[in-house]
């Protein structure tokens, strides 16, 4: 295993600093430019321009509020428990960086006569690295929102960190199957795993599929494609930022450039998980079909550019789901990801290695099948003949209308009765409950 | 490639299925009452739960009486599954099933001796109307099936870090259990937290303890410490410390002085069948573990440790036998007979022969018995406000209810010792095998504080026959026919291994031999 | 000259750290000082705001257990990942203790699930 990652740790040492310093000018940038993005991306889809009067096209919009940001006024907080105040943007921060620096860019290349992998390093545990990374930022912020002394950030913080680590168990089974088909957690050799070309055969055509693991393995990219969002607090499930609910959420109480920290460091994390996507389910730096056909598409510093556009694309579609989805409430979402996400992984996981198990026995094609499709037919039964608990709708007598006084079911829209009569609402049923226990206990 | 290196190196561990089964058996059917718990409805679970557990713990039982005569080390030196494993396992099933009749007992208390949720504020609302009205957890019976399980798999544990994982098993959901107790909440509560506390301090003490055995002798499994003991080249202190915090885990669990100090509060606050579980399987278990790990691992050090757990033991006696004396609670009195009880045991434990490791056995299954109908008679004396505990109402009692006054009288005297009871039989034996090996200080020690014991108990007898039975005399209440069926087997088995010890004493005998 | 391969990751989080508390710290001295007693109380509505007390205040206990879940999880993941690298060497075997392992793990889930532990009101 250790022979392919020899090729890490060999760089001279002005060689890892300038990685170093690249990677984090790197991240700068694309945070900077990220923002820019996804302010003009939004504006075009509310027909609007966007920012558009610093810099050509307004470029060096994001430079200036950060700048701006810099001479704004620190506050604080009186109630604030201030050095854990003052390290939780430090924490967020750190992390966010440190991720990245097992993402490969690209392959070898010669700097000034050194060999080296367009990559900063390479270990045989680098996707849990990046998985560690995100956990410990987590502590950022709910440390941020705790030692902020307020009851908005403390309860943006608290609903933040239970919806990260929520998310980030459905993340983490997402990625077993790639590990499962890669059999290696190296970046590098992931990557170098998709880089064949598989052939499918259905129905005697025989089709010509990239060995991206995001077709070999759609569930998991799936997934972990939406893990990754409510792992980045992004709309549609940036509750704890909900601006009508909490304010700023966790930061609320935080300004100048502590805040600046945390707002990098949620860039940063959207760009990681891109990246870690990119790597692990697009086929990393190797360029897409058609580019490939040319020889040298995968050599020299042209991966970078494919690396960066799989990244920036990814990221549309971040902003994408801004622009178009509305947030959902907090229970719906907890609920998704318990509920869907994580069994749905752990199925997936299942089946995949239940297949690879059959796939790798010497049976013949009836028993794989057997094998294969028994279970399945088994799970379908139950899910087919399991009985309903959701108790018959009556109906009220008036087209599309049921008891309840819905259209279309439970999951429909509530209508106003015809009688015109004003119903209880639930709520108030709820403070009538709790007045009745108040008065029995005074009496008891 | 990656592959083949992996495959190499890689040694899928052998399992022998047959002799894993009590253990295996027991876990499959907690997890299936777990799924029961999700699945089936309110008002089945307890019937279900119940032909559950005793199906499983009878399965279980038979499994080991299936395997009898194995001597083997299985699941890659993990397991040992020999003589003294079997019959530890099997008295843990037995006195497991009898345990349970107790508590399943619902018609002395609607709902059981349990509520349905032990983390509610205690005297709160909503806690009076759980106790008074809510139906008992019926999650105790999983919980009690993987405490049984693992009390199997600590018994039979061949290196130091199964036995943790074990210990952990057994240990978890009886915190939780004692935390259930229908009446007096906030006691339970108490009990459950300080229970928890102090045992996780002790497993943190075993767990360290392990770390400094392995820095010793570069394992953690029985033979290799064996074969490492006197021999390794590291420094001996790392040997003793370890060995020293290691036992000071197990003795925790078995209750011996200077750790038992959480048994008294737990064993009163717990529900009183909880008790009689942990009186009877934990300590079969504690001293299994205790067993296992002074005659396989550390039996070339005997020389060491044998003085240092002999003071224990004399302590354990006199600290049980005196602070009984003072005691006005018959809950707590019963802690300290089973802490004084626990002290005749490593009388036996340090004789460290065949005869030693047989009596042991004995007096463990003995003892068992006994103490499970003891409490049984406990949870039977009740009045309005539940089990009247407090000593002097049980003044007079032998005029209210005389059968039960009686078998109280006789395992009263069982624990004393008298003979034609198991408890003599028990205690000469240990005392026999300590005399042989040169031990005569500790049996005369056992033998002065069985005086010393035998005072509170007798007083006891005394107050039940000699006083007048007082307007708060409790009367006894008519027992469901499981507590009664619960109640019979402990008092009969007392008086059989007391009048035909012979059977097993030769089975003890025959088991009396650890594989290494 | 080699150095290992985990020097770089260090080097990445010295930077990384080191840029962030320079910002921190440099921020109180570049900003301007204006404060006042309303700027420094909790940011809430109304006149009296209710900040939370030093060590953060009560909240549900829905929390707590949904940290505990995820450590059940975070767990089968940590034995997940393993298996999953080395699976082809494992093979039948390592694939059936796995399925024993996650029903395991499922049967707790589903008893969580039954009990409305994963339901947020």
């Amino acid at each position: 295993m250790d022979d392919k990652l020899t090729q890490f740790g060999q760089d001279v040492w002005w060689l890892v600093l300038a990685k170093v310093l690249l990677v984090f000018v790197f991240l700068v940038l694309m945070t900077l430019f990220a923002i820019w993005y996804e302010r003009r991306v939004v504006a075009r889809m509310q027909v609007r321009p966007g920012p558009n009067r610093v810099g050509p096209a307004g470029l060096l919009q994001s430079l200036a509020d950060g700048l701006k940001l810099a001479f704004k006024e620190d506050i604080m907080p009186k109630m604030a428990d201030k050095a854990v105040f003052f390290i939780a943007p430090v924490i967020s921060t750190t992390c966010a960086f440190t991720a990245f620096a097992v993402i490969p860019f690209g392959p070898t290349v010669s700097v000034f006569g050194e060999k080296t992998p367009i990559q900063l390093t390479d270990v045989p545990v680098a996707v849990l690295l990046v998985l560690a990374c995100s956990s410990m930022g987590i502590y950022g912020i709910v440390l941020g929102g705790w030692a902020s002394g307020s009851t908005y950030p403390l309860l943006g913080g608290l609903r933040s960190s239970a919806q990260m680590i929520s998310y980030e168990v459905a993340m983490g089974l997402s990625i077993v199957a790639v590990f499962m088909t890669a059999g290696t957690m190296s970046t590098s050799q992931i990557v170098d795993a998709q880089k064949d070309t598989q052939t499918l055969t259905l129905g005697g055509f025989d089709l010509t599929v990239p060995g991206w693991y995001a077709f070999l393995l759609i569930p998991s990219f799936l997934i972990y494609a939406i893990a990754a969002v409510g792992e980045t607090n992004r709309a549609p499930f940036d509750l704890p930022e909900a601006e009508s609910e909490l304010v700023g959420g966790f930061h609320t109480e935080y300004s100048s450039l502590k805040f600046a920290l945390f707002f990098l460091a949620e860039y940063i994390n959207m760009v990681t998980v891109s990246g870690l996507a990119t790597t692990l389910f697009l086929g990393g730096w190797r360029a897409p079909w058609p580019i490939s056909l040319w020889d040298g598409a995968n050599q020299g510093w042209w991966p970078l550019l494919w690396f960066t556009i799989k990244v920036l694309l990814l990221l549309f579609v971040f902003v994408w789901l801004r622009g178009t989805l509305p947030r959902l409430r907090y229970d719906q979402f907890m609920r998704f990801g318990w509920k869907v996400l994580i069994p749905l992984s752990l199925l997936w996981i299942l089946t995949l290695a239940g297949i690879r198990v059959v796939q790798g026995s010497d049976l013949t094609v009836q028993a794989r099948l057997a094998v294969v499709g028994g279970p399945i037919l088994v799970a379908l039964a139950i899910w087919m003949f399991w009985p309903d608990k959701r108790k018959a709708i009556e109906d009220p007598g008036v087209h599309g209308v049921d008891a309840a006084g819905r259209i279309g079911g439970t999951e429909g829209f509530p209508v106003p009765p015809l009688n015109l009569e004003v119903p209880v609402s639930p709520r108030a049923q709820r403070v009538l409950g709790e007045r009745e226990t108040v008065s029995t206990s005074k009496e008891s | 490639m990656t592959t083949d290196i992996a495959a190499e190196t890689l040694k899928l561990p052998s399992l022998d299925y047959a002799a894993l089964a009590p253990m295996l058996i027991l876990f499959g059917v907690g997890c299936v009452g777990v799924l029961v718990e999700a699945i089936a409805p309110k008002k089945a679970r307890f019937p279900v739960q119940l032909v559950l557990a005793v199906l499983g713990i009878a399965a279980s039982l038979t499994a080991i009486v299936l395997a009898a005569g194995t001597e083997k080390v299985t699941a890659a030196g993990a397991v040992a599954v020999d003589g003294p494993g079997l019959f530890l396992q099997g008295s843990i099933a037995v006195l497991g099933l009898v345990a349970l009749l107790l508590i399943s007992e619902r018609s002395l208390e609607r709902g059981g001796a349990f509520v349905a949720q032990a983390a509610v504020t205690a005297n709160s609302e909503a806690d009076r109307d759980q106790a008074t009205r809510g139906s008992g957890a019926t999650e105790v019976y999983p919980l009690i099936i993987f405490s049984l399980g693992g009390m199997m798999l600590f018994a039979a544990a061949n290196d130091l870090l199964t036995m943790f994982v074990a210990l952990e098993v057994f240990s978890l959901p009886l915190y939780l259990l004692c935390a259930m107790a229908r009446r007096r909440r906030l006691l339970s509560q108490e009990a459950a937290l300080k229970y928890f506390l102090l045992g996780a301090f002790a497993s943190a003490f075993f767990l360290f303890g392990i770390a400094l055995v392995y820095g010793y002798a570069g394992r953690v499994d029985f033979a290799g410490i064996h074969a490492a003991v006197l021999d390794s080249p590291n420094d001996i202190a790392l040997l003793y410390i370890g060995l020293a915090m290691v036992a000071i885990g197990l003795l925790f669990k078995a209750a011996l002085a200077p750790f038992h100090v959480w048994t008294p509060d737990v064993y009163q606050g717990a529900p009183t069948p909880v008790t009689a579980l942990m009186a009877a399987c934990t300590k079969v278990a504690a001293f299994g573990g205790l067993l296992r790990v002074l005659y396989v691992a550390f039996e070339r050090s005997q020389w060491d440790y044998r003085p240092v757990l002999g003071a224990i033991a004399v302590l354990t006696m006199l600290v049980g036998a005196v602070l009984a004396v003072t005691q006005t609670d018959i809950k707590r009195l019963l802690a300290y007979s089973s802490i004084a009880n626990a002290g005749y045991v490593l009388v036996g434990v340090l004789a460290i022969s065949k005869a030693g490791l047989a009596s042991s056995l004995f007096y463990l299954v003995a003892y068992g018995f006994s103490v499970l109908a003891a409490f049984g008679i406990v949870t039977l004396v009740r009045d309005a406000d539940g089990e009247a505990t407090h000593l002097s109402r049980w003044a007079g009692l032998g005029r209210r209810s005389p059968l039960y006054a009686t078998l109280f009288t006789f395992l009263l005297l069982a624990f004393a010792g008298i003979p034609l009871t198991s408890g003599f039989t028990a205690k000469f034996g240990v005392f026999a095998a300590a005399i042989e090996a040169d031990q005569t200080w500790l049996v005369i020690a056992g033998v002065i504080t069985s005086a010393i014991i035998a005072f509170p108990y007798l007083r006891v007898v005394v107050m039940m026959w000699l006083s007048e039975p007082g307007e708060s005399t409790p009367a006894v209440s008519l027992p469901g026919a499981l507590t009664a069926a619960a109640v019979t087997i402990g008092a009969a088995a007392t008086l059989l291994l007391g009048i035909v010890p012979q059977p097993l004493l030769d089975m003890t005998e025959n088991a009396a031999h650890f594989v290494r | 000259m080699s150095l290992s391969p985990y020097i770089p990751i260090v080097g990445l989080f010295a930077l990384g750290a080191g840029f962030a508390l320079f910002s921190v710290a440099i921020a109180p001295f570049v900003g301007p000082r204006r404060y006042n007693r309303a700027k420094l109380d909790a940011y809430e509505c109304g006149i009296e705001p209710t900040p939370q007390p030093i060590g953060g205040g009560r909240f549900p206990v829905k929390f707590y257990l949904t940290a505990m879940l995820f450590i059940v999880f975070d767990i089968e993941i940590i034995f997940l990942y393993p298996w999953a690298v080395s699976f082809e060497a494992l093979g039948v075997f390592g694939f059936v203790e796995m399925v024993l392992f996650i029903i395991t793990v499922f049967v707790a889930y589903a008893y969580v699930w039954r009990r409305g532990g994963l339901d947020w009101d």
